[in-house]
């Protein structure tokens, strides 16, 4: 084991010239020290893997090796379900706690095969497509392994197929499971219910309490707010790499692709298509396919070949008829094709009703009105179809990702919305292509209501140190009769402001909010001050508004409250040599902007501006002290997805002696900078949402030949 | 020797040692921590190795051979399973030939009958619905729910009849077979409603208004700072520390409108009134809160929702014991916060941490439900019935945004388009824009001249696609080659020579937006080219360049209407005015016939009549842009006729209110008057006199 070391570098060996008692001594601690040091090294090596890979948790180990349990005869059975069963009387929402992210967690019992006292297993272990689902399941947020934290459980006993298993014993089996507790919380799935000659229509299994994600539940079996209807998994759609087919005419107008159809049904459809030969296409089982083709992967009409489910993307409509039972396999086929579903079967209850708005993706025709549908069918516009069309695009793309998982990915996500409605998803992110989306707004100010006059408006006047022109604004904004209320936004943290008896008697509250930072977005600060739903946001500087003017104002917003309403206006211009946007003040037929020196609009918008703009505009426009009208402009027109309105001809503000262009804005370096501003704004929102308008408001006689003194609002400026 | 060995051994070894515990004792560290505390792996569901041999649940050879047994054949199907599905119970065919029309039976027939169930038979009889020959009909509406509909002569098991049931007692408690007949039914519990068969109401007392109705109550959109969060928390927290047992008890329960009157007397109500509240106090508290609580499993509940509704107070719901009203086409979600009863402790939490832009939204969401289906009976009775229709023609049943969005599905007619984008609603929320051309439609009445020169002004729009000429004069129009050569095409349609058939739609009109015109308007180019940009902006408004005034005339008690108020105004002439397509269908379709025959009895009713319905549809004023004739003139040639004030009080009352809004502005063109060249200005020709 320890030859001697003969030439050793350093000099002679050190062991061998030992006593042997030492020897041995040596070698057991070196050995120790040895294999210490290999397993530190082995410890600090492989720990990182343990903790950052989920594979290493995952066994690997072949579906036959799992514990067998054996059921006694007489074991409990679970009751059968209850039909009247509610979230609010059959479900146990403590165990799902309230959390904070308002997401269930879900638990999956491990895997064991049952048997019976005489050994014989009591349905297949489990099923591919069970084993995909919980595998979905477990790759999911939802899921947890700790049944203690769990909310759901799911069990492992595969009850997709009714037909694989035997009742009572798989109901005793799902009694017997750790928390069981008379269903509650627990969820099957179950694609295939019902057996010959009946069919029921909700899986037969005693099941007590348990909620039921079925395939082809009726209006009779399905309980609306508890139960999650699924779609029948078809695996032929599923294999098939079908390509992508936009919107547009079909070859065919409509298909019939199911085999086994009532001899009634098929009837009909015979007739149907002996009546429009072009357009209708139905097809049969083949009788005199070659060997070795796939039966199920073929149709032939007449001496025609067809391959299925290929054939589906050749029809506008295709046909989803009742079967034995109300789900159809053949539906995931058709919409995995693209293809629109008649679906005829009286009382079903649609995949996901509950959340999918499957009007606008299918057709529903009575059981009785079969012999109609070709001219009901006939009279849906080619434009409606087309819009099917491309809503079943949009949810197949959604599925894409995962095709063998998604009636979880749906199902689970309903079962949340109904612990934790409050955080429901609405219906537009259920049901609206991502596509409309982008080019639609949804107004946060929607209600076409005009606010009573009487509530009045907040002025709000930003100011830095120029007390004689703020004084004098002061003054002048206090003599229009809807005011309710004057804040002062002291911007200089260097100055107080004046005392408060040097401030101008005015018969409103005037409250002065002191900032702590010179910036210019403290102006768009929704204030607890503000108690109106108007505000007037108005430069230390603008003298010349005229009371009538300011009023009129007022009575625009009231009629447009959810736009900006202000007097002086600008423009956005493409500017096409040099590619990019281009600020325009020059006067022009046109408006996309109205400066905030003096504008109203809805306090809303204060709190938009200040939570709720996007990317790093806020921070860019206080950095760069400008263009927060102009972000504020973006900001409003993007979500209203409305033009500004631009009151009365007013084109000066700040002195009688000033040229058309006030003050600032004269200067070319400040064009240049604004242009700026709207190029980085555009690219910040990924679009220029500003609208461009032709119209400015003036009082209904505005310049008309009638007495002035009869008019409401006569004291208008010209320029 | 020895000892430099012994020193170099022991080197080795505290070095080594040092090394095992620098490098172990970490680790250690890590062993000595329980295993509770340390971050756990989770243990995902595993990968069995054979995962890819697993049997499919179903071969695809057993789906397809799916065999269907002779019971899958409908009517087989049908008998063996109980209960009401539309295609079971409701005979469809019966309003294939005359539309959707609802029979009412003659009161007489039966019992007294109470007052609500009179505002509900008067709510079908004043509309479209209702037909008065049975054999016309598709619905029969029985006159109240206590009676014995077996004697009915046309009862055929209840096949196609709908019975109002608005005074909820345990189920079935009528009194009678139902049979196949559907129910509508003020609170019901969820579990004896027939999905998509019976209708769920909402309670309504019997002092409920019939027509009209108050508006919502909503003043502030934000709530403003000091609005209380939550009202009717004490029945909150009593049903928290479960002082108040709601199971199971059995109190009269008297519930008042906000007028103080007691209404209704109920037994059997699962949950306690508190007696204690004063009912103003109540009535304060609504409009002071941002959420209102809303007490579950009780009769209340759905009154008190209303009442929520109505104030703008967003209803804090639990789990529901009772169906929400119209649940089947209202998406309760956007107005509403629901909870789960065992939740009660978070609710405050959960509501404090509410976004303000979904505060913001649901606030407007209830003023929304409340004005477009809840206040008034007819409403509520008109709502029944289209969803009744919406199921009956399913082809043409409206879409969600049609049911969930202004103006409502009331006013948003399936019959007309069931694509959004047809409308003059939803472009934003489509993210379209209305088409580019317009359709001028000229009025011919019995005086005029063929307006040759308005043909040829019109033309002149680069926007005009057509021009359509309504002859309702009584000599025949002229031949072909007596009009105006213009690239426009021309189209002559002869009229009924009835005032109401200038808003009929012809389905010539190609375009979204109407321009509708008078033989003697006189109208140059560029108004129109101006009044239809603006159009663009408001498509759901009526541009016009024409205005008139409604005021409250003291003296005689009634509306009247002036154009000698000119700085103000809430109508505009339909002699000159843009609007989309669109109206017209609302116009012959939505209003009754009675009123399109005053129109056609009465003279310039017809434009009254328009702007009260697109003011109902829109709650907005009309718009105005300016025109080149001076006002004085204008003002004198209306001074020529008196304007019969009959109609405007005979619409007031048909709309149960007075929709119509007041504007004081004018859009103009920019540059408008302004003193800059002629020659920048786009719309130089509107100052031109």
């Amino acid at each position: 084991m320890c030859a001697p070391v003969k030439y050793n570098i350093r000099g002679p060996a050190l062991i061998p010239r030992m006593k042997t008692k030492h020897r041995l001594y040596y070698i057991t601690l070196f050995s120790v020290v040895l294999l210490g040091l290999i397993a530190t090294g082995v410890f600090q090596f492989w720990p990182h893997s343990i903790e950052s890979s989920s594979d290493w948790a995952v066994e690997k180990r072949s579906v036959h090796d799992v514990p067998v349990v054996r059921l006694p005869a007489d074991s409990p059975l679970p009751e059968r379900g209850d039909l009247s069963c509610r979230m609010h009387t059959c479900f146990d929402v403590y165990r799902c706690g309230f959390n904070p992210k308002n997401k269930i967690k879900v638990y999956i019992y491990s895997l064991k095969k049952y048997v019976d006292d005489f050994g014989v297993p009591v349905s297949n272990t489990i099923s591919r497509e069970y084993n995909e689902l919980l595998t979905a399941i477990s790759d999911s947020d939802f899921y947890t392994d700790d049944i203690n934290r769990a909310c759901l459980f799911v069990p492992s006993i595969d009850v997709l197929n009714q037909n694989t298993l035997r009742i009572k014993e798989t109901a005793q089996a799902l009694a017997q499971l750790a928390r069981w507790d008379r269903g509650t919380n627990q969820l099957l799935f179950n694609m295939l219910p019902g057996e010959p000659p009946d069919y029921n229509t909700a899986l037969d299994v005693p099941r007590d309490r348990a909620l039921l994600a079925g395939g082809g539940f009726s209006t009779w079996t399905y309980r609306q707010g508890y139960d999650v209807s699924i779609p029948v998994y078809s695996s032929l759609s599923a294999e098939v790499d079908l390509p992508e087919r936009g919107p547009g005419p079909r070859r065919y107008f409509l298909l019939s692709s199911q085999m086994a159809l009532h001899p009634e049904y098929r009837s009909d459809l015979e007739a149907l298509q002996a009546k429009h030969e072009e357009s209708v296409l139905v097809l049969e089982k083949c009788t005199n396919l070659s060997e070795g083709v796939l039966s199920t992967r073929k149709r032939c009409h007449k001496d025609q070949v067809f391959d299925y489910p290929q054939v589906l993307q050749e029809a506008s409509f295709c046909m989803v008829l009742r079967g034995a039972r109300l789900g159809q396999a053949v539906l995931s086929d058709v919409l995995q094709a693209g293809c629109v579903p008649v679906i005829i079967a009286d009382s079903y209850i649609l995949p996901f009703s509950e959340v999918l708005d499957w009007k606008r993706a299918s057709v529903v025709i009575p059981e009785e009105k079969m012999r109609d549908m070709y001219s009901v069918l006939r009279s849906i516009p080619q434009r409606q179809i087309e819009e099917m069309q491309r809503q079943l695009l949009c949810r197949a793309a959604r599925r894409a990702s995962c095709p063998e998982s998604w009636p979880w990915v749906h199902g689970k996500e309903i079962i949340n919305d109904r612990i934790y409605p409050y955080a429901a998803i609405s219906y537009e992110e259920w049901n609206d292509p991502p596509a409309v989306k982008w080019s639609s707004v949804s107004n946060p100010l929607f209600l076409p209501l005009i606010p009573p006059q009487s509530q009045g408006f907040t002025a709000i006047v930003l100011t830095y140190d120029r007390v004689e022109s703020l004084f004098r604004v002061i003054t002048e904004v206090s003599k229009v009769p809807s005011l309710s209320k004057l804040l002062v936004v002291w911007n200089n943290q260097n100055k107080n402001p004046p005392e408060d008896s040097l401030w101008p008697k005015i018969r409103v509250p005037l409250k002065v909010v002191r900032t702590a930072e010179n910036k210019l977005s403290n102006r768009f600060f929704p204030y607890d001050e503000i108690e109106t739903e108007a505000v007037l946001a108005i430069d230390d500087d603008i003298i010349m508004l005229t009371a009538d003017e300011l009023q009129f104002g007022y009575e625009v917003w009231r009629e447009f409250p959810d736009r900006l309403v202000g007097y002086p206006g600008r423009l956005h211009l493409w500017d096409h040599e040099m590619s990019k946007w281009k600020y325009e003040s020059e006067w022009t037929n046109e408006v996309s902007m109205v400066l905030t020196g003096v504008a109203f609009y809805h306090k809303y918008f204060n709190y938009l501006y200040t939570y709720k703009m996007p990317g790093d505009i806020k921070n860019w426009v206080d950095a760069h002290m400008n263009c927060e009208d102009i972000a504020m402009n973006f900001l409003v027109a993007n979500v209203t997805g409305k033009a500004v309105i631009k009151v009365t001809p007013r084109k000066k503000f700040k002195c009688p002696e000033c040229t058309a262009i006030d003050g600032l804005s004269l200067d070319q370096t400040h064009m240049v900078e604004r242009s700026e501003c709207i190029n980085k704004f555009a690219s910040v929102f990924g679009t220029m949402p500003l609208k461009v308008v032709e119209h400015r408001a003036d009082p209904v006689l505005y310049k008309d030949d009638f007495p002035e003194k009869l008019k409401s609002f006569p004291n208008i400026g010209s320029l | 020797m020895q000892s430099r060995r012994r020193k170099y051994l022991w080197l080795i070894f505290s070095a080594s040692w040092l090394l095992l515990v620098l490098l172990g004792a970490p680790r250690l560290r890590q062993l000595a921590i329980p295993p509770s505390l340390r971050p756990r792996t989770l243990t995902s569901w595993p990968r069995w190795l054979d995962q890819e041999l697993l049997p499919n649940f179903v071969e695809p050879e057993e789906l397809t051979k799916d065999p269907c047994p002779p019971s899958c054949s409908t009517r087989q199907w049908q008998r063996q399973r109980p209960g009401c599905l539309m295609e079971t119970c409701f005979d469809t065919s019966r309003c294939q030939s005359h539309g959707f029309k609802v029979f009412v039976y003659p009161v007489g027939l039966t019992q007294p009958i109470s007052e609500i169930h009179h505002k509900v038979l008067a709510s079908i009889e004043g509309s479209g619905y209702h037909t008065a020959n049975p054999e016309e009909a598709c619905l029969f509406v029985l006159p109240g729910d206590a009676l014995s509909p077996q004697l009915l002569p046309l009862w055929n098991g209840g096949q196609n009849h709908l019975i109002f049931h608005l005074h909820p007692g345990s189920w079935p408690d009528l009194g009678f077979d139902l049979g196949q007949a559907m129910l509508a039914r003020a609170s019901p519990k969820p579990e004896t409603l027939r999905l998509g068969f019976d209708v769920a109401l909402p309670l309504f007392p019997q002092s409920y208004p019939q027509r009209g109705g108050s508006r919502g109550q909503l003043a502030h959109l934000i709530p403003p700072p000091g609005e209380d969060l939550l009202a009717f928390e004490s029945q909150l927290d009593a049903r928290v520390t479960g002082s108040s047992n709601h199971l199971d008890q059995s109190t009269i329960l008297i519930i008042s409108d906000h007028h103080g009157e007691a209404s209704e007397h109920h037994r059997d109500g699962p949950c306690k009134q508190d007696h204690n509240t004063d009912q103003s106090e109540d009535q304060k508290r609504l409009y002071n809160s941002t959420f209102c609580f809303i007490p579950p499993n009780c009769h209340l509940g759905s009154f008190h929702l209303l009442q929520a509704l109505k104030a703008g107070c967003i209803p804090v719901l639990l789990s529901s014991g009772w169906e929400l009203p119209f649940s089947e086409v209202i998406d309760w979600g956007t107005a509403t916060i629901m909870i789960d009863e065992r939740h009660l402790l978070q609710i405050k939490p959960a509501l404090q941490e509410l976004p303000p832009a979904r505060i913001l939204a649901l606030r407007q969401q209830t003023q929304f439900l409340w004005d477009a289906y809840f206040s008034s009976v007819e409403k509520i009775v008109h709502t029944t019935l289209e969803i009744i229709r919406d199921r009956i023609f399913r082809a043409a049943a409206r879409p969600w945004l049609l049911w969930n969005a202004p103006p409502g599905g009331l006013l948003a007619l399936p019959t007309f388009s069931t694509q959004p984008g047809d409308f003059p609603f939803y472009y934003l929320q489509r993210g379209s824009r209305p088409s580019g051309k317009f359709s001028a439609l000229i009025w011919v009445g019995a005086l005029d001249q063929p307006p040759l020169k308005l043909i040829q002004e019109v033309a002149g729009s680069q926007h005009c696609a057509q021009i359509l000429v309504l002859w309702s004069n009584d000599s025949p129009p002229p031949p072909q080659g007596k009009w105006p050569q213009t690239t426009m095409p021309l189209m002559v349609i002869e009229g009924r020579k009835k005032k109401s058939d200038r808003f009929f739609p012809y389905s010539a009109i190609g375009t979204d937006a109407i321009l509708s015109l008078d033989a003697h308007s006189s109208l140059s180019t560029s108004e129109v080219d101006f009044a239809f940009v603006v159009w663009q902006s408001f498509p759901e408004r009526i541009v016009g360049f024409q205005t008139q005034s409604h005021f409250w005339d003291e003296i005689k008690g009634s509306w009247g209407y002036t154009d000698q108020r000119p700085n103000e105004f809430s109508m505009v002439l339909m002699d000159a005015a843009f609007y989309h397509r669109y109206y017209h269908v609302l116009f012959t379709h939505f209003l009754p016939a009675p009123l399109r025959d005053l129109v056609d009895e009465l003279s310039e009713c017809e434009d009254i009549l328009m702007n009260f319905l697109v003011a109902e549809v829109t709650k907005l004023p009309p718009i105005k842009v300016p025109q080149r004739k001076p006002l004085q003139e204008v003002l004198q040639h209306a001074q020529g006729e008196q304007p019969s004030r009959d109609c405007i009080s005979k619409f007031a009352s048909w709309f149960g209110h007075m929709p119509l809004v007041h504007s004081q502005l004018r859009l103009d063109p920019v540059l408008f008057k302004d003193q800059v060249s002629v020659l920048r200005k786009k719309y130089r020709h509107l100052e031109r006199l």
